[in-house]
């Protein structure tokens, strides 16, 4: 083949040089013989021992997710170890009959723990999931004693989430469950195998990626029974990253009390920085539940509750606001001109437009009251007269500049907006024109309107500062896993242009509620001047009639607000307080209200003192 | 040209070593896969239909007139990169990376076609750049910059495996190329300096990604445990195997990936020693006769491209069998015309058919304006 002339007609150094690669693929291939006589005739015997018995399993360490912090440092949410009942499907003989004898002492659903053995079994036998969490000592001890008769079931301990708060905490940290098949499969890059506890609501969700750390792993050696005899190889687990939220722990404890009772949610937030101190809504649920696997009888009734413990009202629920939109109302006609605060409007308990005629909550009418009187005693007749000469449209962006009814973005799933109606709304959505009666009720915060608690704290955050809205803030740092830190100043979404004087009026007239023998003058406290507004969301009318809301059945019953701050002349706290079915916002709302802000002041002075030491 | 005339001319020792190498695939794909119960068609038949498509391949590119596969080089090429951006854009998603274009009835792998796309278009180049003098750093530099395109797009699937390929090809083709001694020296001291720098200009978190993706035995609950259970399989074969269809490994499915990537554990297994021998000399016996093929051509063009396409089977045919021994990180790279797969086999038997087209221009003498021999 190789003539003479052809081969003088190649180039010698290519030719050289493709022979030094063949050198090196030949002493690399030579390399590869020398491996597989190590393995397959040296080494021989140990492989087929191992393949014999197919002896190696894989034990996943699963990794503890990192810690949640209140703003002085106390964990609200860490790990804790448990005890679990691990299934390693290879090692399963007698698959039903294992579960019966398990299912005596231990709770699951055997129709899903065989469905999901099977499975396993022709994907990856060799590796153990998770059968039951958080079992008690004296299950460990009966599943122990009978482990002979229980091959491929074990105990092993591995990391379960914990709140040490139980459900105080609900609403803001969320709880956590397995992975489900969509979670591991929009993963993507991400490892999420089987098994493995992701977040499910609140913190736990959103910040997920931060507090999910990495799966360590054990590959140990068994015995014919299952049981480990010897460890090959080891990785530990990487605990995920720590957040720190601007919560106090301390402020929850007593406004989660004040509310335990009842229906609703409180939230405490620094008007400056946009911190929230406290946010809890109930009724609430015990997320450690969900974190041992939470019971079926246990989910459906927490589902079927009719007060809702599943639902943040903080943000998710929209109610209707009530006399608490009153100093938006009063702003903007200060703001537009429209009304001179000295000017008066006399209640007679009534007011008239065409045939309606829509009533004052105080029958027998709060004579002449000019705006500050009319805010003090929450006059409706004053706001039916106000709403019905401002321009909505005027009313209604004011509102949503100072945030009501549009969503905070403070970084909790599922935030609702509510809504602020406007004439474009009325034309667009209900395809109808705007009627003077929409005016009227407008002014007392019925008819369409309804806002979340946190959106009225914004609004009412927006007043407490002049016109600066900052961003709700509930995370105020993350050190990552791999200790990047990463810090979330405050940040002020707008710069609202309201002027000084009006603001300062509307703060005063506020004051005036709490302190000026108005109808806020349960949430008064010594030695600090607190401003604020009742509101009482009607839920019925009933005709003709003045009934007390408490007369009425649970359900129909109006929601109760009060929305304040303090101190007034510089204020650094800004409560809201909606309580469903309350009742009257002065009553019920109010002293919840003055319960959260006295908390915060003696903390403050607690902090104070202690700052000597 | 006449039918038989043709069939005379391809290099039939390439092929049949080729087609060899497929059946004993065959065979294995058999044995890895029959208790799966999988649906659809039988990945045996699949594969049978692979072999056939890649066998037309194989005459297709072989049949091509002389010139015409040089001609097309950065053609292919820049074709291959917009459908590597294609993959990144609209790519299917499988096992947490980008690298499949969904073609309905099958999932194309466009970064297996780049590899050879890449030789033709490196060979094009340096047979402009060749000197007697050997190629020098700045004459290298646009080959280094080539090669980046396709690394970049593929390590961003992310597949550093793959990518980490394009940058053997290079190397070799920088041998082949006759590049100077001292630019490999160069490049030696400046890869050792960077890989520390790099290291310490990374966050803590790119370290972990990098050492996952370098070595995936860090996660011992999957990539890793597939070692460990492949080093079972192929120690347990012994000497003579354990027969054929015998396979317990195998047929434990102790891995996910073993008719693809794990392959050679199941043959391994079944064929014991001696049979992982006579693998590895058919796989010998065919490089060295593709590096025959390519110092044989007076082309030059040919040579490095025939060289390229010899060095692209070396390191996917030893970085496959060292990973399933344990000796080389998991990484995506299939074993050639053995492991189950439509876009390996048809590029392997592309690439084949390119070398066997290319081996053949040295009994061919174009007008002397258009090629002259070099001398």
């Amino acid at each position: 083949m190789r003539g003479r002339i052809r081969k003088r007609e190649q180039d010698p150094w290519i030719v050289s040089r493709i022979r030094i690669l063949q050198w090196i693929g030949l002493g690399l291939f030579l390399l590869l013989l020398g491996r597989l006589y190590w393995l397959q005739v040296v080494k021989y015997e140990y492989f087929r021992t191992l393949s014999e018995n197919n002896r190696i399993r894989i034990r996943v360490v699963r990794a503890p997710r990192g810690v949640i912090l209140d703003r002085r440092g106390v964990p609200i949410a860490e790990t804790q170890g448990s005890f679990d009942l691990i299934a390693t499907p290879v090692d399963i003989q007698d698959l039903a009959g294992g579960l019966r004898l398990l299912g005596e002492v231990v709770e699951f659903d055997p129709e899903e723990i065989s469905g999901k053995i099977i499975l396993e079994k022709k994907t990856n036998p060799f590796r153990g999931l998770t059968v039951a969490r958080d079992l008690r000592f004296e299950q460990v001890s009966v599943i122990e004693f009978n482990r002979e008769s229980l091959p491929g079931f074990s105990i092993m301990v591995e990391a379960k989430r914990s709140y040490p708060f139980g459900p105080e905490f609900a609403h803001i940290l969320g709880y956590v469950g397995e992975a489900s098949e969509q979670e591991i499969a929009a993963a993507r890059g991400e490892r999420l195998s089987m098994g493995d506890i992701v977040g499910k609501y609140g913190l736990e969700k959103t910040m997920g990626d931060v507090l999910r750390g990495v799966n360590g792993g054990r590959q140990v050696e068994v015995d014919a029974a299952g049981r480990d005899k010897r460890l090959v190889d080891e990785i530990a687990p990487r605990t995920g990253g720590t957040i720190q939220t601007t919560i106090d722990a301390e402020l929850q404890k007593v406004a989660f009390q004040e509310m335990e009772k009842r229906a609703g949610s409180v939230i405490a937030m620094n008007p400056k920085t946009g911190d929230i101190l406290a946010f809890v809504s109930t009724p609430a649920f015990d997320p450690n539940a969900f974190s041992r696997g939470i019971r079926k009888e246990e989910w459906t009734a927490l589902v079927e509750d009719p007060r809702k413990p599943m639902q943040n009202k903080g943000l998710q629920g929209t109610y209707a606001p009530g006399s608490t939109v009153k100093p938006f109302l009063a702003l903007t006609a200060l703001e537009e001109g429209v009304m001179n605060p000295k000017a008066t409007v006399f209640c007679g308990g009534s007011f008239r437009l065409g045939n309606r005629v829509f009533r004052c909550w105080k029958e027998k009418g709060h004579g002449t009251v000019d705006m500050y009187r009319a805010i003090v005693q929450s006059c409706d007749v004053y706001f039916y007269t106000l709403g019905s000469r401002l321009d909505p449209d005027r009313v209604a962006s004011l509102e949503r500049d100072a945030g009501l009814g549009v969503p905070t973005g403070v970084g909790l799933p599922g935030e609702k907006s509510g809504l602020v109606p406007d004439t474009a709304w009325k034309r667009v959505v209900m395809k109808d024109r705007w009627y003077a009666a929409d005016s009227v009720l407008l002014g007392i915060g019925q008819g369409a309107i309804h806002v979340t608690p946190i959106g009225m704290l914004s609004g009412y955050a927006a007043i407490a500062t002049g016109g600066e809205v900052m961003r709700p803030r509930l995370v105020s740092r993350v050190v990552r896993m791999d200790g990047t830190v990463e810090e979330f100043p405050p940040r002020e979404q707008r710069k609202l242009p309201w002027k000084p004087e009006n603001v300062e009026f509307i703060r005063h007239a506020l004051a005036g509620v709490v302190n000026d023998y108005g109808t806020g003058g349960a949430a008064r406290l010594p030695g600090i001047e607190v401003g604020g507004k009742t509101g009482t969301a009607q839920l019925v009318t009933v005709k003709g009639k003045m009934i007390k809301s408490e007369h009425l059945p649970y359900e129909i019953r109006d929601h109760a607000w009060f929305a304040g701050f303090a101190p007034v002349a510089d204020p650094e706290i800004c409560v809201i307080a909606m309580i469903e079915h309350g009742g009257h916002g002065g009553s019920a709302a109010a002293p919840v209200v003055k319960a959260v802000m006295q908390e915060y002041f003696r903390l403050k002075q607690v902090a104070g003192k202690g700052g000597g030491r | 040209m006449s039918a038989p005339q043709r069939f005379a001319r391809v290099d039939w020792p390439v092929f049949l070593l080729a087609l060899v190498l497929c059946g004993v695939g065959l065979l294995n794909v058999y044995s890895g896969t029959r208790v799966f119960s999988s649906s659809g068609i039988p990945l045996f038949y699949r594969q049978l239909v692979w072999i056939l498509l890649g066998a037309g391949f194989f005459f297709f590119f072989s049949f091509l007139g002389p010139g015409v596969i040089e001609e097309m080089a950065w053609r292919i090429f820049i074709a291959v990169v917009a459908l590597l951006l294609v993959v990144l854009l609209v790519g299917k998603v499988r096992g947490g990376a980008q690298r499949w274009l969904s073609l309905g009835f099958f999932n194309f792998q466009p970064s297996e076609l780049a590899k050879i796309a890449l030789v033709l278009v490196l060979g094009s180049f340096f047979s402009e750049m060749y000197n007697y003098g050997g190629i020098g750093l700045r004459d290298l530099m646009p080959a280094v910059a080539i090669t980046l395109v396709p690394f970049l797009l593929v390590a961003m699937q992310p597949d550093l495996g793959t990518a980490g390929v394009f940058l053997l090809i290079l190397a070799a083709m920088m041998v082949i190329a006759c590049v100077r001694g001292k630019v490999f020296l160069l490049a030696g001291v400046m890869g050792a300096a960077a890989v520390p720098g790099l290291w310490f200009l990374m966050k803590d978190y790119q370290k972990q990604r990098v050492l996952t993706f370098l070595d995936p035995g860090r996660d011992p609950l999957g990539a890793g445990y597939h070692v460990i259970q492949s080093k079972i399989a192929v120690g347990s074969g012994g000497f003579l195997g354990k027969g054929y269809l015998h396979g317990t490994q195998g047929s434990l499915r102790f891995l996910p990936e073993q008719h693809t990537d794990f392959a050679f554990a199941v043959f391994s297994e079944e064929w014991g020693f001696v049979g992982s021998v006579v693998l590895l000399l058919l796989f010998l016996a065919l490089v060295s006769r593709m590096a025959y093929l390519a110092s044989r051509s007076q082309d030059r063009f040919a040579s490095f491209a025939c060289g390229g396409i010899a060095s692209y089977f070396l390191a996917h045919i030893l970085i496959n069998i060292a990973m399933v021994c344990g000796l080389f990180p998991v990484v995506g790279i299939p074993l050639p015309f053995v492991s189950y797969g439509g876009s390996s086999m048809l590029t392997n038997m592309m690439a084949l058919g390119i070398l066997a087209n290319l081996s053949r221009t040295r009994f061919t003498f174009p007008p002397a304006e258009t090629r002259p021999l070099s001398v």
